[in-house]
């Protein structure tokens, strides 16, 4: 793992993006690959040819082993998943899909117990991570926390007292900075938590389920700050049930269920009416994928989009 | 080392603003009855008897803070799911250990000096003179103490707080015990009984290789080399525990 760029600009206009080519890219593989990947043909986005996707995941498995008889439970049944470099991209799913697990694994925070992981990035340092209904330490205000986070991804003094202002005043915490985090509402809780995932000017970003807790003025600023990150050219993974937001914020987007990939593509391609049979054609390939027993452990597989 | 420094901040000013220095307050009160009390019972002996006790009080106090404090550290970021946001981000699971343990030392270096010092003016008040070595054995008990909680924190990484703390606090008392069960290896009536015993022996730290309160109270000259020697065996232990701590750490998936 490498430091972070030293860029302070948190989401700077114009930003130029560094050429992914000279960086190593940062690969979390399973222990048992005596199952091969599903044979996939996904296609990124936007990534320029020659470049590695942000985010490459090939026939990802993880299985828990639970409770006293040892009941060993599948999570997610053989993953395939390409982000392209600069994507805004939406990971849909009914609960219980393998969403959050899918990114666990991408983080490095749980083992794929098969398949392969790799992130076209230089290492931690240069990832951004907000978990699904996050705690933070209530003790700290939200500026001690921004600079704790700072000092994790070893910034220089300046450079962090830098970020933790901007973060802060990127959604909208300015003035509760000194606020203790036990003080905060959930909604607050969410914006110091989408702040802390940005302090080190990440080029890669995954959001769990960002707009959770949210009032419509909060809502509207994460959507607003998703917005800014896809402009400047930065990737963005982000879960959500809000299929509104998904089919307004994102280019591509990917339908999981029962531990696999169903559908993944570009939104213009499951919404030809300007996004607004994003509901219907989500239910479509849940409920279908269902109906066709395609949830069951020897038929998962992964639909295409016709690109 | 920056994220094991900035774990280590966060710890000690967690446990500073969990108001773990009240203990220091709780242990001047204690002392100060059992000064009046001693001091009525004891015929001209008021000052080595508080010094003997107080240094008992201190040890107890800093153990039991300390095993209770450490058990909770690393279950509660991992029930509070911190765990996610700390490593997603460039912190190792070895860093974050070392981090959590130095930073309730930080806050136990506080609580020991403070109970010390305490400790020192009572005995001098109580009789009128007080033993410099009270501050030297003051340091030589937070060895102690650390090693119980590097054993707590161990012991945290794959039990409840609950029972890390229980196995800390029994670690602490074999370790004060070890001398007596070196001794059973003597008596040679069974080998296997030997063996156990020495396994035993090797496994708990060695916490009764110096007698501080027969230095502290005169009984016993100093052996500077012994301390020293007692001092390196216990930091190298704690070091240990905290390895192992480690490399049951690194298994975890959160």
């Amino acid at each position: 793992m490498t430091g972070p760029g030293t860029d302070p600009a948190l989401t700077g206009a114009g930003r130029p993006k560094p050429d992914r080519m000279e960086t190593a890219s940062q690969t979390i593989a399973g222990q048992n690959m005596a199952e091969p990947a599903h044979e996939s043909s996904t296609e990124a986005g936007p990534t320029p040819a020659g470049r590695p996707p942000a985010v490459a995941i090939h026939g990802l498995r993880k299985t828990l082993i639970t409770g006293f008889r040892r009941r060993r439970v599948e999570i997610l049944r053989g993953v395939d998943l390409t982000v392209g470099d600069g994507e805004v991209f939406g990971l849909l799913g009914p609960n219980g899909a393998g969403k959050t697990t899918t990114l666990k694994v991408a983080l490095g925070l749980m083992r794929p117990s098969a398949g392969s992981v790799s992130l076209g990035v230089d290492g931690a340092g240069e990832i951004g991570y907000l978990p699904e209904n996050p705690y933070f330490y209530d003790y700290l205000t939200g500026r001690e926390l921004l600079r704790f986070c700072a000092r994790l991804f070893a910034l220089p003094d300046d450079v962090r007292e830098e970020r933790v202002e901007r973060a802060l005043d990127q959604v909208g915490l300015a003035d509760a900075g000194g606020k203790q985090l036990r003080k905060y509402s959930k909604g607050m809780l969410q914006r110091i938590g989408i702040a802390q995932a940005l302090i080190n000017d990440p080029r890669l970003v995954f959001l769990d389920e960002p707009m959770t807790g949210l009032d419509p003025v909060g809502r509207l600023e994460v959507k607003r700050i998703i917005e800014q990150l896809g402009a400047d050219g930065r990737t963005v993974v982000f879960n959500s049930h809000i299929l509104s937001d998904v089919a307004e914020l994102c280019s591509r987007i990917g339908i999981m269920g029962g531990g696999v990939v169903l559908w993944q593509g570009k939104v213009s391609e499951a919404t030809p009416s300007h996004g607004d049979g994003l509901e219907d054609f989500f239910m479509e390939i849940v409920l279908g994928s269902e109906a066709a027993g395609e949830l069951s452990a020897s038929s998962c597989s992964t639909r295409e989009a016709d690109s | 080392m920056n994220g094991t420094l900035a774990v280590a901040g966060n710890t000690f000013r967690e446990t500073i603003r969990d108001r773990i220095l009240l203990v220091v307050v709780l242990f001047a009160l204690g002392m100060i009855v059992a000064g009046v009390w001693l001091a009525s019972i004891s015929l001209g002996q008021q000052g080595r008897l508080m010094e003997d006790f107080g240094l008992v009080a201190v040890s107890g106090f800093g153990v039991i803070v300390g095993v209770f404090v450490a058990a909770g550290l690393v279950h509660k970021e991992v029930d509070k799911r911190t765990v996610f946001v700390l490593f997603s981000k460039p912190l190792g699971r070895g860093q974050f250990i070392a981090g959590k343990f130095a930073g309730l030392a930080g806050t136990m270096s506080l609580v020991l000096a403070g109970m010390a010092v305490f400790l020192f003016l009572v005995a001098w008040l109580v009789s009128g003179a007080a033993s410099g070595w009270l501050l030297v054995a003051g340091v030589l008990i937070y060895l102690q103490v650390l090693v119980v909680m590097a054993v707590t924190i161990m012991f945290s990484t794959f039990t409840s707080p609950i029972l890390a703390a229980v196995l800390g606090i029994c670690v602490f008392v074999a370790g004060q015990l070890s001398h007596n069960v070196l001794s059973l290896t003597r008596l040679g009536h069974s080998a296997v009984l030997d063996g156990l015993s020495w396994l035993v022996y090797l496994l708990v730290p060695n916490f009764s290789a110096v007698n501080l309160s027969a230095v502290v109270v005169g009984e016993q000259r100093p052996d500077w080399a012994a301390i020293a020697g007692w001092g390196g065996y216990l930091v190298a232990y704690l070091i240990l525990m905290l390895a192992v701590a480690t490399l049951v750490f690194r298994r975890k998936e959160f």
